[in-house]
């Protein structure tokens, strides 16, 4: 038990603090709390609808019910919606990287007329909740005939993806040292070569932070996609989720299957990427 | 060869290829209808498109299902995008089906009643929705529904009770019998307004009389005048407050049938398709039903299919229809579809729940239908909700019915 | 090709697809809201009504759902800047102390947070079932069968109920922001003032807190601006109801353009919440810039 060997100790001293001591049983106990809902949907996943009208909460499923996935999966069209999310996904994630980096670069290395005045312009766009505007947001789509498709979808998604990519990268590209660009601007290189060959690479950390962000909000998006994709044959994860809800909410292990298959690729994709998480939210929230 | 001969033979290959092409270019009709209740209706469909596809080389039809709520708003959505299905699914009351033809989602199909001599196919009270517009005839009719209380007869048995009530009182008098014998009279499911609507709708139909009903739904008398409206809200109330499986307002109308199978209330107050999810679940036995007591017209509303004003094969998806509605499909159906609204079908139905039905029906020459039905789609809201402040006890029922009127009069 | 662009030209070119693409999708939407609200229009025929403020009048006056979303929206945001930074902030306090399995700890917590919001809303209106769910299985197994709610059906409960499913979604979020805060408290100052005796709540008073100043601020300010846009969690869980009792600016919005099909009420209704979110925005954009400016 290496990690117990120094640890519930003050920083310096020797002597373990029953204050912190009682502090980490305090947290597996909320612990345990926050995980509950979790161990709830996957137990009832797994149990037959009269198991689930049967017995208790927590009872642990005694015959796994598999059925319920494979019935959830056809039921709630799962092949459609996945592939669309995907396609959507990884359309849309590393496009909207691009240009937004792209942009940003622009607005931190190049002095431009007005280039102030469009910086206050995307900052207030982080700020916007596009909640609002869905009703416009679907005239206008749709005035481009592409209400249903993915182009469709993904556009919007793009553009309220700008702000805050914009954002932060402005923040990162902002602190490298002139000297890099500098040298290269007298060596004749344009900025175009710059950015391509300098600050591309060097913000390959941050792009990657940002990029495992965009695809968890990409993913999970809901309200847009609900005006855009009315068709159920271009319906994203979250909206067949929804759909699934308010047609079989009674079948309970249906429901819960349906759930889990929902929620576990964006859980697998965070389990797997962790600590990008940690550095996208903070690289531009904490910089003050 | 002469030259003119070789022409010829060019240009009727050319047409024969245009020909074929025209047949094969694919005609896909889409038709969006609500979500099927049981697995039986699904085959059932899966098997009518096919053989229609079969015999109709090129088209091929496309069945999209929503939920209730999800199928009015993409349908409203469609009708400004261009994206609309060809056919589609919708209650045919002037509230909701009437909604989409006046904002020109339906088209006009004389034509096709003519071509198909539809009048001569279906049952009058089916074929009347498709009559009460001015600008011609829309839709086909799909389905006729009853609604009445279903009742458990063990659960009836229990509390005492041996004959089924004939007037409004005796329903009263037999809900708090149940409620003596410590059982919940009825069960609805509160997240979706219009469960709980049903039975405001009829204690309307009872209060009021089917003229002052009309004239309520149709906004052309006063809800805070007539004093049957706020007696409505106030029967409305106690039924809520005294003889309801509580809680409802968290759960939806499927989880209240499930409540209902697993015994936990008396009654429900269902359409006629509750019979095939009753079949389904294997509790026929179990169950009875009978109209709801003291209403003289009967409960309920036709459902229509529609062609799409936008469809590029309205031929081809008024012949599907005309496919679909046919006497040996209905025919080959009428026990899962439960009834057919086609007149030369005839149900060889032993089960009781089914003949009870068709005595209800042949009992029934006037309906009313749902309020959602009825109303335009803001006041249907605003009906709900008064509804729903009503059985939560947060609106005073003998305030209900002015808090209505107040909104109908705001509406310009 | 070898035709050399002015480096402002060069700059244009870069910043052209993200602002085509801002400005057509997010930008002109915005002003098209703005300019809807004066309309009466159906969102379906061609033909829009200009009416003045009339939506307003009827918004502000008629509208029987209108200033209970208000309320409720206030309410909700009042309740998201308060609880999840709370316990955020404790939970991070308490994470940043030197006790076994800090991270698998941290990733639980915040877990929720890259869960999508829709899916939230069904695990949790799954708990909330009044017959089957976890919560009054749980009430019941623990003997207080009094305690049992129709926890989304009744109109005293429903809000309180989803806003702690929102809780459950977002303390993760405020808690990694403070983590991060926390990285920045200088160690050696804090051992300094131990060993000048301070206690710990004297350390956390004058040497913690004010290094979590800039946290504290952001976390306080995303909160406010996420809780405004409650949309997906409200659709999700109760769809506004019971009654409308649960119902927000920003689904009522949605509700009234694309449901009733009253477009110009709904763009209101929207105009609305976008003015209360720019108040909240704008000051904290200058104190931002103020702040930037005294570094």
């Amino acid at each position: 038990m290496n990690a117990f060997a120094s640890a519930f100790r003050q920083p310096g001293l020797d002597r373990i603090d029953p204050i912190l001591v009682i502090l980490w049983a305090a947290l597996i106990a909320i612990a345990a709390v926050w995980i509950a809902p979790f161990v709830f949907i996957v137990f009832t996943s797994l149990k037959a609808n009269s198991t689930v009208m049967g017995s208790s909460a927590f009872s642990p499923p005694t015959s796994l019910e598999w059925a319920n996935y494979s019935g959830a999966w056809a039921r709630g069209r799962f092949s459609t919606t996945v592939l669309n999310s995907a396609v959507i996904t990884t359309v849309k994630v590393p496009l909207g990287l691009l240009i937004s980096a792209m942009a940003a670069y622009a607005l931190s290395r190049i002095r431009l007329p007005g280039g102030r005045a469009l910086f206050l312009l995307v900052l207030f766009g982080t700020m916007l909740p596009f909640q609002v505007m869905l009703a416009p947001l679907f005239t206008l789509v749709n005035g481009f005939g592409l209400i249903n498709t993915k182009l469709g979808i993904i556009l919007p998604y793009l553009a309220f993806g700008v702000p805050y990519q914009v954002f932060i990268l402005h923040g990162f590209f902002s602190e490298v040292p002139k000297e890099l660009s500098e040298a290269a601007l007298v060596d004749g290189a344009s900025h175009f070569t710059i950015f391509r060959r300098i600050f591309l690479p060097i913000s390959l950390p941050v792009l990657a932070a940002l990029l495992i962000l965009d695809f968890v909000a990409t993913w999970n998006e809901f309200a847009m996609a609900l005006v855009i994709l009315q068709d159920n044959g271009a319906w994203t994860l979250p909206l067949g989720l929804m759909s699934f809800q308010s047609q079989f909410q009674s079948d309970y292990g249906q429901l819960n299957a349906a759930i889990v298959m929902t929620v576990l690729p964006a859980t697998i994709v965070y389990l797997i990427f962790q600590r990008y998480f940690v550095s996208g939210l903070t690289s531009g929230a904490i910089k003050e | 060869m002469s030259v003119r001969k070789q022409w010829l033979r060019i240009a009727s290959a050319a047409a024969l290829l245009l020909g074929g092409a025209a047949v094969a270019e694919a005609q896909e009709i889409k038709f969006w209808t609500l979500s099927f209740d049981n697995p039986g209706v699904a085959k059932a469909f899966d098997k009518i498109t096919k053989d229609f596809e079969a015999a109709n080389p090129g088209v091929t039809v496309k069945i999209e299902n929503r939920g209730t709520d999800e199928h009015k708003s993409a349908l409203r959505v469609a009708s400004g995008s261009d994206q609309a299905p060809d056919i589609f699914f919708m209650w045919a009351g002037l509230g909701l089906g009437g909604e989409f033809i006046k904002s020109g989602l339906a088209l006009p199909m004389d034509k096709y009643y003519t071509e198909y001599k539809w009048d001569d196919e279906f049952i009058g009270p089916a074929l009347s929705f498709s009559k009460q517009y001015t600008g011609g005839r829309y839709g086909v009719p799909f389905t006729f529904r009853g609604e009445a209380l279903y009742y458990n007869k063990a659960l009836f048995e229990k509390a005492g009770i041996s004959t089924l009530p004939k007037t409004y009182d005796e329903l009263v008098a037999d809900a708090d019998k149940l409620a003596k014998a410590g059982i919940p009279a009825i069960t609805f499911g509160g997240t979706v307004n219009w469960h709980l609507m049903r039975l405001m709708d009829e204690i309307l139909e009872v209060q009021c009389g089917p003229e002052k009903h009309d004239a309520l739904m149709a906004m052309k008398v006063s809800w805070a005048d007539e004093p049957c409206a706020t007696k409505s809200f106030e029967e409305l109330h106690k039924w809520t407050s005294k003889y309801m499986l509580k809680p409802f307002m968290g759960i939806d109308n499927n989880q209240a049938f499930n409540l209902f199978l697993a015994g936990k209330a008396a009654m429900m107050l269902e359409g006629n398709w509750l019979v095939g999810q009753l079949r389904n679940a294997n509790k026929l036995a179990d169950y009875g039903v009978f109209t709801f007591p003291g209403a003289d017209r009967l409960y309920g509303f036709g459902e229509y299919n529609y062609i799409s004003t936008k469809s590029k094969h309205p031929d081809a998806a008024a012949k599907f229809l005309d496919y679909l509605e046919s006497a040996p499909v209905q025919q080959a159906n009428v026990a899962v579809f439960g009834g057919s609204v086609n007149k030369n079908v005839k149900s060889d139905s032993k089960e009781p729940l089914d003949l009870a039905w068709q005595a209800i029906f042949a009992d029934h020459d006037k309906v009313f239908v749902n309020g959602d039905q009825a109303f335009p789609l803001d006041v249907t809201t605003e009906y709900f909700r008064v509804i729903n402040e009503v059985a939560s006890d947060h609106l005073d029922p003998g305030k209900a019915a002015g808090e209505l009127q107040k909104f109908i009069s705001a509406r310009k | 090709m070898n035709i050399r662009l002015s480096a402002p030209a060069q700059g244009f070119l870069l910043l052209a697809p993200a602002f085509l693409v801002y400005s057509v999708f997010a930008v002109y939407p915005m002003l098209d809201v703005a300019g809807l609200s004066f309309m009466k229009w159906n969102g379906l025929t061609a033909d829009k009504q200009f009416v003045g403020f009339g939506n307003y009048l009827y918004v502000f006056t008629q509208d029987t759902v209108f200033w209970q979303a208000v309320r409720n929206t206030i309410l909700w945001t009042l309740m998201s800047v308060i609880f999840p930074p709370a316990i955020g902030f404790a939970l991070a306090l308490a994470l940043n102390q030197n006790i076994p399995g800090r991270s698998p700890l941290r990733a639980l917590f915040y877990l929720p947070v890259v869960i999508a919001p829709i899916a939230v809303a069904t695990i949790w209106r799954w708990m909330y079932d009044p017959f089957f769910g976890l919560f009054n299985a749980t009430l019941t197994a623990l003997g207080l069968e009094r305690l049992i709610q129709d926890w989304l059906g009744d109109r005293n409960v429903a809000l309180y109920a989803m806003f702690v499913a929102s809780v459950w979604q977002t303390v993760g979020f405020s808690l990694v922001l403070f983590l991060a805060g926390l990285q920045n408290v200088s160690q050696t100052l804090v051992e300094a003032s131990r060993i000048d005796g301070a206690g710990r709540f004297q350390t956390f008073r004058y040497v913690t807190l004010p290094a979590l100043r800039p946290s504290i601020a952001i976390v306080l300010v995303l909160s406010v601006i996420n809780s405004l846009k409650a949309f997906d969690i409200v659709y999700g869980m109760t769809g506004g109801g019971p009654a409308q009792s649960t119902q927000m600016l920003a689904l009522w919005a949605f509700t009234q353009a694309m449901q009733l099909g009253d477009f110009g009420r709904g763009a209101a209704i929207s105009v609305v919440l976008l003015l209360i979110t720019i108040a909240i925005v704008i000051p904290y954009l200058r104190w931002t810039r103020s702040h930037e400016g005294a570094r």
